[in-house]
């Protein structure tokens, strides 16, 4: 048998999710795999982390809708992740002698992949999600798990209080050792919501996994089973306090506030060192009849319209007389002349028709609860003069009826 | 014939010496063009689109950018188990001056190469060529030699130009060696060949051997010996052979059928990857008519220019008719016309510099203004 040199740490990156919230977008693609800021994919975020955290080893678990994801992330070239022994793995679920099983729950893909893991002898296991965008040093977080002795660290931002009822909040002494899990709470009695992101122990983590499999009412799902059950024990858990920029990117409103973060000055999220697989195409052009206001191109576009507060990824076509603004657009879609597009996100390759409107301002809505994001998903054509408004999700099965 | 039987050769430092700016501290074939190109992903790419898998890039000198540039050559999907871009440089001390002498100088690596045919091609050519159609012309007319021609005026910078006097067929009837030029259309050939190695060495040796050192007298006897063909590049072909031909390219690049020529989407251009953001306009930022490469923070107003990647243009500033290199820093509110500025470089807050179309203005790589 191959012999795999050691590493100290191991990385599960949990990929499987159909991110349903995102609704027409993630119809044909996994969530990891949504585009963002003008030339990544959310995964770019997490694999690059990892890469710049001198972790060698990730796993990537993939389950629903993975075609688009396995061909993105390839030998791993982009990201520094091909090395001969190491690398970046997509992992999906397999048949073998006992039957095949689909990942019940985010603990289960873990324990099916247990031969993966040990192939390398690690000491730690680092699980992160593919829907967040944030920039972290897993390094300094595994320092401080080591320095807690810990077998479970978990990563926590401080929200503000109002907020906190959204969020998995931990209760913690005050040296940061985990007490309580809170998730949702009503009454919130910390801000430290969990990241999604944690360090184990693998040798507890192992034992945890193995044990929660025998059980036949668990759900196999971190939070809800392992975690509390490593609490329940008595296991050192710690929070580990992150300072930056984090945001979850699970839905469509977050989705664009995300996008529309990158436009602001204040915001401290820098992409330098962020890496993702570059598509081959010229820079791009903006002709004189364009005018472009606080925006971000990437290459490949042909700009012959106007631009606000917009992102254009690579290879998009803005016709004569356009209006793009507070937009999302990703690669190769095409707005055609005088189209006029507010507050919406179009998804790749989709025809937008001359003079369609799509979207709508918050001013242009009476009822402000009847206004939001306006999502056009891939491949759809929006005929000439059609109207979307704002909050609709059209897609080619839509246009075609 | 089959693409895969022929070696790729490009001369990395075709007319050095007509853009000693430019070529200060690298070869021709790596000046930076196009806001993320180098000159030779041109060739390269074409090469490789056209099927090539081996590629052999002889330099003299100065070629750390291009080592740096074209690295193993897996941007241009020539890194594989059957497939290699080998850079020759100089080896055993010896750097000759002629064409003669550095092709023996290379007939190790040549000879080793297990393809039969070799495609030579100088540095300086901008072209998104199918090569196959060279191929195929050849073979359809059983030719010995093919050389590749444009119909147009030679280009300032070609000191002796080679042009050709071809029949109706192709078949090359007489080859001139201009000694001066002129303002007539003519065909004319600036290094591209399709030959086969054992006849190029063959004739190398004897041309060595009676000590005939002259290339360009060796093609004018070829033509009483063998069959020597030309085929016409009827697409966009640009040759930067002078700063101002260098300026032209890169303004060239405005037009809409010359972008579409050169990069088409289904015979990439490919160019080594670098990580940058997609490019920032700022709130107060006015671009008409320009090109911009990625990595960029434009606050200021560019007008008819190139700006390549990782450029900052600082607010007030005003940029027209300037090729700007890549991580160049112009401070806010600096005017700039018709200025070729290098990489690296600094220009300062409130500076002034103008040149003319005819004669732009450089910038030497990582100077402060």
């Amino acid at each position: 048998m191959q012999t795999f040199p050691k590493q100290e740490v191991v990385a599960m990156l949990l990929a499987g999710g159909q991110g349903s919230r995102l609704g027409v977008l993630t119809k044909k693609l996994a969530k990891p795999a949504v585009p963002f800021g003008g030339k990544y994919r959310i995964i770019d975020f997490p694999l690059s982390n990892c890469v710049n955290s001198g972790i060698e080893a990730v796993g990537i678990l993939t389950q629903y809708q993975p075609l688009i994801l396995n061909e993105y992330i390839g030998n791993g070239q982009p990201w520094d992740l091909d090395g001969m022994h190491s690398g970046v793995n997509c992992l999906s679920p397999y048949q073998a002698i006992k039957g095949a099983d689909w990942y019940s729950g985010t603990a289960n893909a873990i324990y099916q992949n247990i031969n993966y893991i040990e192939r390398y002898d690690p000491e730690y296991v680092v699980i992160l999600s593919g829907d967040h965008i944030y920039k972290m040093d897993y390094n300094k977080m595994l320092e401080y798990h080591k320095e807690k002795n810990a077998a479970c660290t978990i990563a926590v931002i401080d929200v503000p209080l109002e907020e906190a009822s959204r969020f998995g909040i931990l209760n913690t002494h005050e040296d940061g050792e985990i007490y309580e899990f809170d998730e949702k709470p009503e009454h919130p009695k910390s801000t430290n919501a969990s990241m999604g992101i944690y360090i184990f122990s693998w040798k507890e983590l192992r034992k945890y996994l193995t044990d929660d499999a025998e059980l036949e009412n668990s759900s196999h799902d971190f939070g809800k089973d392992v975690l509390p059950a490593m609490l329940n024990s008595g296991e050192r858990m710690f929070a580990y306090p992150f300072e930056g920029y984090w945001k979850d990117v699970g839905t469509i409103d977050s989705l664009w506030e995300a996008n529309m973060d990158l436009l602001d000055p204040n915001v401290t999220l820098d992409l330098k060192d962020i890496y993702s697989r570059n598509p081959m195409m010229p820079p791009h052009y903006i002709s004189p009849d364009a005018n472009i206001q606080n925006s971000l191109i990437a290459d490949g576009c042909n700009v012959e319209g106007n631009l606000e507060f917009s992102i254009l990824f690579s290879g998009v076509t803005v016709g004569k007389g356009a209006t793009i603004n507070s937009s999302i657009i990703m690669p190769g879609a095409v707005i055609e002349e005088g189209a006029d597009v507010q507050f919406a996100i179009v998804a790749e390759n989709t025809v937008i028709g001359k003079n369609a409107k799509i979207g709508q301002s918050p001013e242009e809505v009476e009822n402000r609860d009847n206004w939001g994001i306006a999502v056009i998903g891939e491949n759809t054509v929006i005929p000439e003069n059609a109207v979307v408004k704002a909050k609709e999700m059209i897609d080619s099965e839509v246009t075609a009826k | 014939m089959r693409s895969n039987d022929v070696l790729g050769f490009i001369f990395a430092d075709t007319l050095d010496d007509k853009v000693p700016e430019l070529a200060a501290t690298r070869t021709m074939a790596s000046i930076p063009i196009g806001g993320k190109y180098r000159i030779i992903d041109f060739v390269l790419s074409s090469m490789s689109n056209s099927g090539i898998n081996n590629v052999g890039i002889c330099a003299k000198s100065n070629f750390l950018s291009l080592t740096d540039h074209v690295g193993s050559g897996s941007a241009y999907d020539l890194s594989k188990r059957r497939s290699n871009l080998t850079l020759l440089t100089p080896y055993g001390g010896k750097n000759f001056s002629n064409y003669v002498e550095i092709i023996y100088n290379m007939h190790g690596y040549i000879e080793h190469c297990r393809e039969e045919y070799i495609l030579i091609s100088p540095g300086n050519v901008i072209s998104n060529f199918d090569y196959t159609q060279l191929f195929d012309f050849h073979a359809k007319h059983n030719a010995d030699i093919t050389f590749l021609y444009k119909r147009r005026v030679v280009p300032a910078g070609y000191d002796r130009p080679i042009t050709f006097d071809i029949a109706d067929d192709g078949k090359v009837k007489q080859v001139f060696v201009a000694p001066g030029n002129t303002d007539e259309v003519v065909n004319h050939v600036c290094g591209t060949v399709l030959i086969k190695k054992s006849l190029l060495m063959e004739e190398i040796r004897k041309a060595l051997s009676l000590n005939e050192l002259d290339i360009k007298r060796l093609i004018q006897k070829s033509v009483e010996k063998y069959s020597v063909y030309a085929y016409e590049n009827k697409g966009y072909t640009a040759v930067i052979s002078s700063i101002n031909s260098y300026f032209d390219f890169n303004m060239d690049l405005m037009k809409k059928s010359v972008r579409d020529e050169l990069f088409n989407p289904k015979r990439p251009i490919y160019t080594k990857v670098r990580d940058d953001a997609p490019s920032r306009y700022g709130l107060d930022s006015k671009v008409k008519n320009s090109i911009i490469a990625q990595g960029c923070v434009i606050d200021g107003e560019v007008e008819n220019c190139i700006i390549s990647k990782g450029v900052y243009v600082g607010s007030g500033a005003k940029l027209s008719n300037c090729i700007v290199m890549q991580d160049t820093k112009i401070g806010a509110d600096t005017k700039l016309n018709y200025v070729i500025i290098d990489k690296d470089v600094t220009i300062k807050d409130e500076r002034s510099l103008m040149g003319f179309d005819s004669y732009p203005i450089y910038i030497a790589k990582k100077s402060v203004v």
